[in-house]
């Protein structure tokens, strides 16, 4: 790595280093106005919402962590994490094609706790937003009616598990269960149990989450 | 999710629910002190297939087919582990998670069949009464799929063989959740869910490893991209996994960072599932007959 990259780089995150602190705005997203929350639906198309909300924050943060990507990332890691990028990507479009007019609009999102400069910042945050949503996708695959939809969670919710084992890995080699319950199983937690971390953790937009099922 | 909302709930399109539990009402309230607190839920949903006129056979099956692909990576394991040489020092820890994990999942899954009364798989040369039950000596297994992979004795071998039996692993264990499928069942498929997503960690990490150790020719990231296997000869178990067609949204073509999402990341982002058929012709080899 040639010394005037990093040299640049370090002067990048200086600058952003406001802008890290308090937080990143996706101020391209239409922001939620007034006092009516955004309502996510009824019944699987308020779990395909739920996890539209979620995918959305996750595709966020790779985006962000890619565009201002930690100091002495190495190739692979880069790689890696563009990769795991694009697959939220493809989850969140994937949910979007799927709710089609019913999807919610896209949502603010805000990482105030995530210093996107600092490589332990980035790891662990990304390990933690991963296990939060594979609890979350446990937990809402046998609420849905349509089981062809309950597939598609089964599908994605062993990749997440395969990325948050990886963040592990990577800030701490053979940690990758770091976390798991005591039968070696994952956990599982209701939508709006995980929902609710989510809004407290990431998302500015307030929803209207009353019909979603637990 | 809780037990009398299901009844409930039930009964709203089954006013006859109870009726058709013949009495089990009783059998219902005093089931909790009766049963483990973990295996309840699945004997909870062999209950209501009962009350349905279903067997527990789907569900029975389902588990015990996982039962025999944990014994698999389990005797694996154990014997990699106590093949002095084997496992570099700084991989071990690892390696003796895994092998602690797939223990749990046995005694887990036993339990869950034998509290649904189905009767749980134990491998050939099965001995109860052995120090390490779960661990099958002699017998058995064919790590080697008849010399041909020298697994004990090469650690990039061991863990070629490694990644391939869990990434196959993720994939029947979603082969087999249709079985699961519907509200008597919420609670297996959320614990089958729960114990495959520990397998797609196990598969991940040896995925790493092997990144790490210089696998150079395909590089491995910890997921599955396209249908690459780690070895040509092991191509099979990998087919299907360059799907990527969901729900009939071409993942393909939906907009990604730039232009439209990479087939790479595209194939990635969902593990596809196998059939038991299919999962039995990939193992066979490695069990002795």
């Amino acid at each position: 790595m040639e010394s005037g990259y990093d040299v640049s780089r370090r002067r990048f995150f200086q600058l952003a280093g406001g802008i890290a602190g308090a937080g990143i705005l996706f101020s391209a997203c239409k922001k939620t106005s007034g006092p009516t929350d955004v309502y996510i639906g009824s019944g699987d198309t308020a779990l395909l919402n739920y996890m539209y909300i979620l995918q959305q924050v996750e595709a966020a943060f790779y985006t962000q962590a890619v565009v201002t990507n930690y100091y002495g990332i190495s190739q692979s890691e880069l790689q890696l994490l563009t990769d795991v990028r694009d697959q939220e990507i493809a989850h969140r479009e994937f949910f979007k094609a799927l709710l089609g007019s019913d999807a919610v609009m896209p949502i603010d999102i805000a990482f105030s706790s995530v210093t996107f400069a600092d490589r332990t910042s980035v790891l662990t945050n990304a390990a933690q937003l991963e296990d939060l949503v594979v609890t979350g996708l446990i937990g809402a695959a046998p609420l849905l009616t349509n089981t062809d939809y309950t597939r598609e969670f089964n599908k994605m919710v062993t990749v997440e598990a395969r990325h948050s084992a990886y963040f592990k890995d990577v800030y701490a080699y053979n940690t990758f269960s770091t976390g798991v319950g005591s039968n070696a199983m994952d956990h599982s937690n209701s939508p709006s149990a995980v929902l609710a971390i989510a809004q407290q953790n990431y998302i500015l937009t307030k929803f209207d989450s009353r019909k979603l099922p637990n | 999710m809780n037990f009398r909302n299901i009844l409930a709930e039930i009964e709203k399109t089954d006013p006859e629910v109870y009726e058709r539990l013949s009495g089990r009402r009783d059998v219902l309230r005093s089931f909790g002190s009766k049963v483990a607190a973990a295996a309840l839920p699945i004997a909870v949903g062999s209950m209501f297939k009962k009350a349905y006129g279903k067997t527990t056979s789907a569900v029975g099956d389902a588990l015990n087919f996982a039962l025999k692909l944990e014994y698999l990576e389990f005797n694996y394991y154990h014997v990699a582990n106590n093949t002095g040489g084997l496992i570099p020092g700084s991989d071990q820890p690892g390696f003796q998670t895994i092998e602690a994990h797939e223990l749990s999942h046995i005694n887990f899954l036993t339990n869950a069949l034998t509290t649904m009364g189905v009767t749980p798989y134990t491998p050939k040369n099965y001995n109860a009464a052995s120090n390490i039950p779960a661990y099958i000596p002699s017998g058995a297994y064919d790590f080697t799929k008849g010399g041909t992979y020298h697994v004990f004795e090469d650690y990039k071998t061991f863990l070629i063989v490694a990644q391939t039996f869990e990434d196959t692993g993720v994939r029947a264990y979603q082969g087999q959740m249709p079985a699961f499928f519907g509200s008597a069942n919420s609670t297996v498929l959320q614990q089958a869910l729960e114990i495959s997503c520990v397998e797609a960690r196990h598969a991940a990490h040896i995925r790493y490893v092997r990144r790490l150790s210089g696998a150079a020719a395909e590089y491995p990231a910890p997921w599955i991209t396209n249908n690459i296997p780690p070895i040509v000869a092991l191509q099979a178990n990998y087919l299907g996994e360059d799907n990527v067609g969901q729900e009939g949204i071409t993942i393909t073509s939906l907009p990604g960072a730039s232009g439209t999402i990479p087939q790479a990341s595209a194939t990635a982002a969902f593990d596809e599932p196998l059939d038991a058929p299919t999962v039995l012709a990939l193992v066979t080899p490695f069990f002795i007959l």
